[in-house]
């Protein structure tokens, strides 16, 4: 094969595959919750910060990971409890929160490292060889644990009694209270769980992105027309959001450029809204 | 950083208190031998948006600036006072408070730093009765009347740097990559004229969208795919940060020079030790500049700042000329009567960070480094002396 | 009523600021059922919401096994051994047959043997998701379900509706196994027949309060047929 034909394929699975782990903390939690959580990308950014926060004091890179699943879970909890979980049903309310709550985040990392770019190295340098093409060696890896990690909870979700039983919440949230399931503390799970995945996905993209205040922005947007493209609340639809949004944007983008790349999109995403609003798998 | 902004908005407070509250008890006499001691200056620098990285330097520098010439006796004898406003705002919303300024505040000229869409709105707001001075680097023909651009033009950024670069690396083939707006396009007029006339030749150009969350993996794989001797970049901020970082991190500097024309001390910072070799920028100005000057500038800053000031760096640094500008303008001129001002303007030395300037057709002629990056810091390896601005305003 | 597994009095509560059960009393003892009868409409499924816990309590004491229910969760009140089998959306549609039964604990085919040996249509359909069952059909997994289950307290909301007859049948066969097992049953019904088969005891409702309860035994078809059609 053509290098720069394995490497435009291998541009498109990076992006479908890291756009999906960003979009999956999102998506779980508004499948069981219906609370679309718009500091999600604030967790994202905490996630990218608990990364430099690591590398500033010379610790491993992978001790971040812990470090911001602790930071974003903890923070998680608070949040669920007194924002989210007294909102419930009241879906425009918790947007505003939520929003409202992205706002203080930024603030908040700001207050502590300033307006200005933060860097993190890559903590696996050099390119491999795929199909005649080198390809960054971290951006390989990335590809493939983003790829374990959807896949894994796909699995997770379709086979433990967990998964199950948060299938049964989304589908009948009454019955699963009649039935034993502990919805409440299921959904602070869940709402914990996203953020998590959040940050998760925060320290993972750290190396390849402009650390700043306000990069959880940049990913908001986009995981909102994933949903849109693939349905809210099913993983196949956030799989299959993903892997339109994500595929179209990359292709077009290779193909032609990144305007046309996002013309693309916005015009796939106002289409979606229009004759098929609740995407391609709707819940039931 | 947060304790320099809060000086100058307590400042601000307290002025605006003693304003108003002479307003109302003051008779006009009073009021009026009020402004004839002090001089108001009225800046636009970037306190919000995505430029409000900058701001906090802006205003530290021009903090600097204002205290150094008030120890000095000010502006023609007159106080100066600094009336801050937000760049960063909506160019209406930066219009009128221009208009606000200018009638109610009475200020005696205006120093804005920001962005060209801001620029046009204020320029618009003020129609020349009272002068402006634009700092930042930007794309060239700002002609109106009563307004003076300190910036650098694409001329004087591209033009010495991309000859010296033809002729010093032997490039022969460049990939020109760029936002989609003004800006990187009048550069990359420039660019590819120079490229031109160094008989070079242009193998790719591409814009990506302003303010959206761009992505580089694409173009960098077309940037491999063409296999160019120099990328000019014309990306800024935050893409600027994520280009060169996937540049890198497709191994593409090993083979491949860059040249970036708003590249920083700060964005530097983003992109990183790991990912800056064979990048160079131009400007005017630089942190590691060695000149007698600069060193004493940096002293004055870092006195007056303190530790933890604000990073210096060529966007922000530039309001420091902007203030002297303004003091050499109405003290040659003898005051702010626009006409003698404009008069005033021609042949007009200021003093900037690195020495001196002169002023010709309203724009300046001025010393330009080009740089290569070394880790997060700037070597500088060329200086290009009084270079030409390229503009012809009358 | 200290010999009552579940008793309730002055129950009142309805949706929002909407009453619509007006202080309801009753008691069930183990081994016994009381069928909760009324036209549609009158509060019977509003009265079995506030019983379980998914609706708030607007004045009236609920108890079970001598202790208050007062504030609990429903899936709480689960755990102390109230089934709960509701009328409407009695199980889960993107579950299997088998996911639905199995929800809590792993299926257990001996637990769940006899009571799908009665209902083949079920067995039949064990990987097949529930959405694709008539509702008669739904009706018999949730009652399936909820006999199954090991709480000692069943409350079913309308179980035989649209259930054919056989079924029915050898629905109140296992109710008649559940009381002999000292369970104790609170079942709503439209279906008379099926009410007089089960129940011990029959409190009728009309406009959200009791208009007529006693022995199941005492109560005639008449006096029966003239409280609920009036």
């Amino acid at each position: 094969m053509d290098p720069i034909l394995t490497t435009n394929v291998l541009n498109v699975v990076y992006e479908v595959s890291t756009l999906a782990v960003v979009v999956l903390g999102l998506a779980v939690v508004f499948g069981l919750l219906g609370v679309m959580n718009l500091a999600h990308g604030e967790f994202v950014m905490i996630g990218a910060y608990c990364a430099f926060f690591v590398q500033a004091h010379d610790l491993p890179f992978l001790a971040a990971v812990p470090l911001a699943l602790l930071v974003c879970g903890f923070l998680g909890l608070v949040v669920e409890r007194v924002l989210v979980r007294p909102l419930y049903a009241r879906p425009f309310d918790t947007l505003l929160a939520t929003w409202g709550l992205g706002m203080l985040l930024r603030e908040a990392v700001e207050a502590v490292y300033g307006r200005g770019f933060r860097s993190v190295a890559t903590p696996l340098t050099g390119s491999v060889e795929v199909l005649g093409a080198d390809y960054p060696a971290y951006r390989l890896l990335l590809t493939l644990v983003s790829v374990a990690l959807v896949a894994g909870l796909v699995w997770w979700f379709v086979r433990s009694a967990t998964g199950r039983r948060i299938r049964a919440v989304v589908n009948n949230p009454e019955l699963a209270a009649s039935v034993g399931i502990p919805v409440t503390a299921l959904a602070r799970n869940t709402f914990v769980f996203g953020c998590g995945l959040a940050a998760l996905s925060g320290v993972m993209l750290a190396p390849l992105l402009p650390v700043n205040p306000t990069l959880g922005l940049d990913f908001i947007l986009k995981s909102f027309f994933v949903l849109v493209v693939g349905g809210l609340g099913s993983l196949v639809g956030l799989i299959s959001g993903s892997g339109v949004i994500g595929g179209v944007e990359s292709v077009v983008s290779a193909v032609s450029d990144r305007t046309w790349g996002y013309t693309t999109v916005l015009v796939i995403a106002i289409l979606f809204l229009w004759l098929r609003p609740n995407g391609l798998f709707p819940r039931t | 950083m947060p304790n320099s902004t809060g000086q100058v908005s307590r400042r601000r407070f307290i002025a605006g208190a003693l304003g108003s509250g002479a307003a109302v008890v003051a008779p006009s006499v009073l009021t009026g031998a009020r402004a004839a001691e002090e001089l108001k200056i009225a800046t636009f620098y970037a306190l919000s948006g995505p430029g409000s990285l900058f701001g906090p330097t802006q205003t530290a520098v021009t903090r600097l600036a204002v205290d150094e010439i008030n120890a000095g006796g000010g502006i023609g004898g007159r106080k100066v006072t600094v009336v801050p406003s937000d760049g960063g705002a909506p160019p209406a919303e930066a219009a009128k408070a221009a208009i606000r300024l200018m009638l109610r505040d009475k200020v005696d000229c205006v120093v804005g730093s920001h962005d060209s869409a801001v620029r046009e709105a204020i320029v618009a707001a003020l129609k020349g009765r009272i002068p402006y001075v634009y700092t930042p680097l930007y794309e060239g023909g700002e002609c109106n009347p009563n307004v003076y651009v300190t910036a650098d033009t694409p001329q004087q950024q591209v033009q010495p740097s991309i000859t010296w670069l033809a002729k010093t690396l032997g490039t022969k083939s460049y990939y020109l990559i760029g936002n989609d707006y003004v800006w990187p396009r009048k550069t990359n007029e420039q660019a590819k004229k120079y490229i031109g006339a160094a008989g070079g030749n242009v193998v790719g150009e591409e814009y990506v969208p302003l303010g959206a969350p761009n992505k580089f993996e694409d173009a960098v794989t077309r940037i491999k795919a063409r296999n160019p001797d120099l990328v000019v970049i014309t990306l800024v901020g935050g893409d600027n940060i994520n280009f060169n970082r996937t540049f890198a991190g497709f191994g593409l500097d090993k083979s491949i020079k860059r040249i970036s024309y708003l590249l920083e001390e700060q964005t530097l910072l983003g992109i990183g030790d790991k990912s800056s070799s064979g990048l160079y920028s131009a400007m005017s100005y630089f942190e590691n500049e060695k000149g007698e000057a600069n060193a004493k500038f940096k002293a004055g800053y870092r006195k007056a700042a303190g530790a933890k000031a604000p990073q210096l760096g060529m966007i922000g640094v530039d309001t420091y000329g902007g203030v002297y500008c303004a003091k050499a303008l109405i003290e040659k001129a003898g005051g702010t009567d626009a006409a003698r001002l404009m008069a005033a303007a021609d042949n007009l030395k200021y003093r900037t960070p690195t020495g001196t300037a002169v002023m010709t057709n309203r724009h300046v002629v001025k010393d330009m480094y080009l740089a290569e990056c070394k880790g997060t810091s700037f070597d500088i390896v060329q200086t290009f002396k009084a270079v030409a601005h390229g503009q012809t305003c009358a | 009523m200290s010999g009552s597994l579940l008793s309730f009095a002055g129950v009142t509560g309805g949706y929002g600021a909407t009453t619509v059960v007006r202080g309801v009393g009753g008691a069930v003892a183990a081994g016994e059922a009381c069928c909760v009868l009324g036209r549609n409409g009158v509060g019977k499924t509003t009265l079995m919401r506030l019983l379980t816990g998914h609706l708030p309590l607007q004045s009236g004491t609920v108890d079970f096994a001598g202790r208050s229910l007062d504030g609990l969760a429903p899936d709480r009140r689960h755990r102390l051994g109230l089934v709960y089998c509701p009328q409407e959306r009695p199980v889960f549609d993107n579950l299997s047959v088998r996911d639905n039964l199995g929800l809590m604990e792993p299926f257990d085919a001996h637990r769940h043997a006899p009571l799908l040996a009665a209902f083949p249509i079920l067995e039949a359909r064990m990987d097949q998701s529930a959405g694709t069952l008539s509702g008669g059909e739904r009706k018999i997994l949730s009652f399936v379900r909820g006999v199954a289950e090991t709480g000692q307290l069943l409350l079913l909301d309308e179980p035989s509706e649209g259930v054919q007859q056989e079924n029915v049948e050898r629905m109140a066969g296992f109710l008649h196994e559940a009381k002999a097992a000292g369970r104790a049953l609170l079942v709503v019904e439209q279906n008379l027949a099926f009410a007089r088969e089960i129940a011990d005891r029959v409190m009728v409702m009309d406009h959200g309060a009791v208009v007529l309860a006693g022995a199941a035994a005492d109560i005639t078809e008449d006096t029966l047929a003239a409280h609920m059609h009036v």
